[in-house]
């Protein structure tokens, strides 16, 4: 069987290189939905270190090419070793001039945290929040209570923040071995958090302390 | 030039008879010359989907040298054009086939002279079925939506990859190389890993060894298909064989579960005639179609290389 490891990341996510956001994103959850754990169409094709190594470079692949920066740093590397021809990366500049997608997406966005606020006013997640708040040390199932309270799905989070659904699962599960390192996953809680309208800087505090006491 | 069609898939009882028979019937319906070979030594059935139950003659015959040549034991089945060699008649020893009779029977298929040629083989992974299917470069692969048959499936092409390679390099090279190789209890996945370093040690004989794997063209079928099954399951195994082995896969289509295909075999009559305007009739008709243009685009393939 031939692994990926000589794959770049356009390769594993099996776009061109001018992919758009949107066609990333859509080969990424194509992507999850092969390669993740209850799929059954690699159901005991890979080992269990295979599967891992897959879905990490997955994630890898999807975090860098969203990540506009990271995605021109990382096209800069390809074309310097001589992977890609520079001037396949050219439509990238028309992509962007049509953004209807986007356009789009952002009254979504608008729409989704209108209807958030309004909820987070009512007074039964008033006191969730309050009570989340005072308790010591922040969960992963604290966050999933109260998110699923507000009724707002992962894949929700997953279109406004970019966090992936097997992050955001790993978070809400306080699945530390399948965490992102922490740097990354200080940004995601405060992203996370700030979806929630909770104080950003005080739950990644308070999250990153229980899963490190979980660890031990 | 006749097509040779060994159909497999590593479980039992997912319809690989079934499949054989139904695509038979519709191949000869086109008026194509087609032969149906029951190579489930062992466990032959074949010719009951195809409602014969008298087989005078088969492979025994060509076995125990009473028939010179695999053709005379065809017998014609009541469908025009479709003719079967059965396995029914030989003794309960047959499953231990002997090396050389293998081989006797592989070189024969080459000659039938017929244009479409159908091997149902048996369920399992040993070498006489490996063989068998690997004596086409056109197998197809059967499967049906569940994860008992997914993981069959897989074991199957695992167990053929790891077959052919020790075919290519030889006892003593495959030996060598598997040594190279850190020996995990799985042999299946020390295949890729044999791969891998003969790619290292030996890059021409690792590229002519990916040459080699190249040239098969494998197809798969999804049977017993249901409606809650999700969308797109073959396209995704498709997809996912292709980025991880060596060969082509095609994907060929689904073929819904029917409750009537059980009367079919009761009744004695193939599936496709009794059933003709049944979803599942028409899956199968799909399948030759793309088995068909399948065809096509292989040979444009190879013009174009002369270009
Ligand atoms: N599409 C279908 N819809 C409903 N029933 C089916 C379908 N395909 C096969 N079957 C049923 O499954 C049973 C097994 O089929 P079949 O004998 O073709 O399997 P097989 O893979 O050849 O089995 P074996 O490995 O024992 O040779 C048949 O009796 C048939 O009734
Ligand atoms: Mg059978």
């Amino acid at each position: 069987m031939s692994d990926n490891k000589k794959m770049n990341y356009y390769e594993i996510l099996e776009i061109p290189v001018n992919a758009s956001f949107f066609e990333i994103r859509h080969a990424y959850k194509e992507a999850l939905s092969v390669y993740g754990e209850d799929s059954l169409s690699t159901y005991s094709l890979f080992s269990e270190g295979e599967r891992e190594n897959l879905l990490r470079k997955i994630e890898e692949a999807f975090h860098t090419l969203v990540d506009e920066k990271k995605r021109s740093e990382y096209n800069h590397h390809l074309v310097e070793n001589g992977v890609i021809d520079p001037t396949e990366l050219s439509r990238e500049e028309k992509q962007k001039s049509i953004p209807i997608f986007l356009a789009h997406n952002s009254i979504d966005k608008n729409m989704f945290f209108k209807k958030v606020k309004k909820k987070v006013e009512e007074s039964s997640i008033r006191e969730l929040t309050r009570e989340i708040m005072e308790t010591a040390l922040i969960s992963g199932q604290d966050l999933k209570r109260l998110r699923q309270a507000i009724g707002i799905e992962l894949d929700d989070i997953f279109e406004v923040a970019r966090i992936s659904i097997s992050i955001l699962k790993a978070i809400e599960n306080n699945e530390f071995q399948n965490l992102p390192s922490l740097i990354y996953l200080r940004n995601f809680l405060k992203s996370y958090a700030e979806i929630l309208h909770l104080d950003p800087e005080k739950v990644a505090d308070s999250y990153i302390i229980n899963i490190s006491l979980l660890q031990k | 030039m006749s097509c040779i069609y060994p159909i497999g898939g590593g479980k039992g009882g997912i319809g690989k008879s079934f499949i054989a028979a139904n695509l038979g019937a519709l191949l000869a319906r086109q008026g194509n010359r087609v032969v149906l070979v029951d190579l489930d030594l062992g466990g032959a059935n074949l010719h009951t989907f195809t409602g014969i139950s008298n087989i005078p003659v088969g492979i025994e015959s060509f076995l125990n040298k009473s028939a010179r040549n695999l053709e005379d034991v065809a017998v014609p089945t009541n469908i025009d054009h479709l003719s079967i060699i059965s396995s029914v008649n030989c003794s309960m020893e047959i499953t231990n086939l002997y090396a050389a009779q293998k081989i006797k029977i592989i070189n024969a298929l080459a000659k039938l002279p017929y244009d479409y040629i159908l091997l149902d083989l048996g369920a399992g992974t040993n070498y006489n079925t490996l063989d068998f299917f690997l004596s086409s470069y056109e197998g197809i692969i059967t499967l049906t939506p569940e994860p008992t048959s997914v993981e069959n499936a897989f074991k199957f092409i695992k167990a053929l990859y790891f077959r052919k390679v020790k075919q290519i390099l030889g006892q003593n090279d495959f030996s060598f190389y598997s040594k190279q190789v850190e020996m995990n209890s799985n042999a299946l996945e020390v295949t890729s890993q044999v791969i891998d370093s003969v790619l290292e040690r030996d890059p021409a004989k690792g590229e002519r060894l990916l040459q080699e794997l190249r040239k098969f063209k494998f197809k798969f079928i999804i049977n017993q298909f249901r409606k809650t099954v999700g969308a797109k399951l073959g396209e995704k195994i498709e997809k996912v064989c292709n980025k991880h082995f060596y060969s082509e896969f095609t994907f060929l289509g689904n073929v819904c579960y029917d409750e009537r295909v059980h009367d079919s075999i009761y009744s004695r009559t193939i599936f496709v005639n009794k059933y003709s305007y049944t979803v599942s009739a028409i899956d199968l008709s799909h399948i030759v179609k793309n088995l068909q243009g399948n065809m096509e685009t292989a040979a444009l393939r190879t013009i174009g290389h002369y270009e």
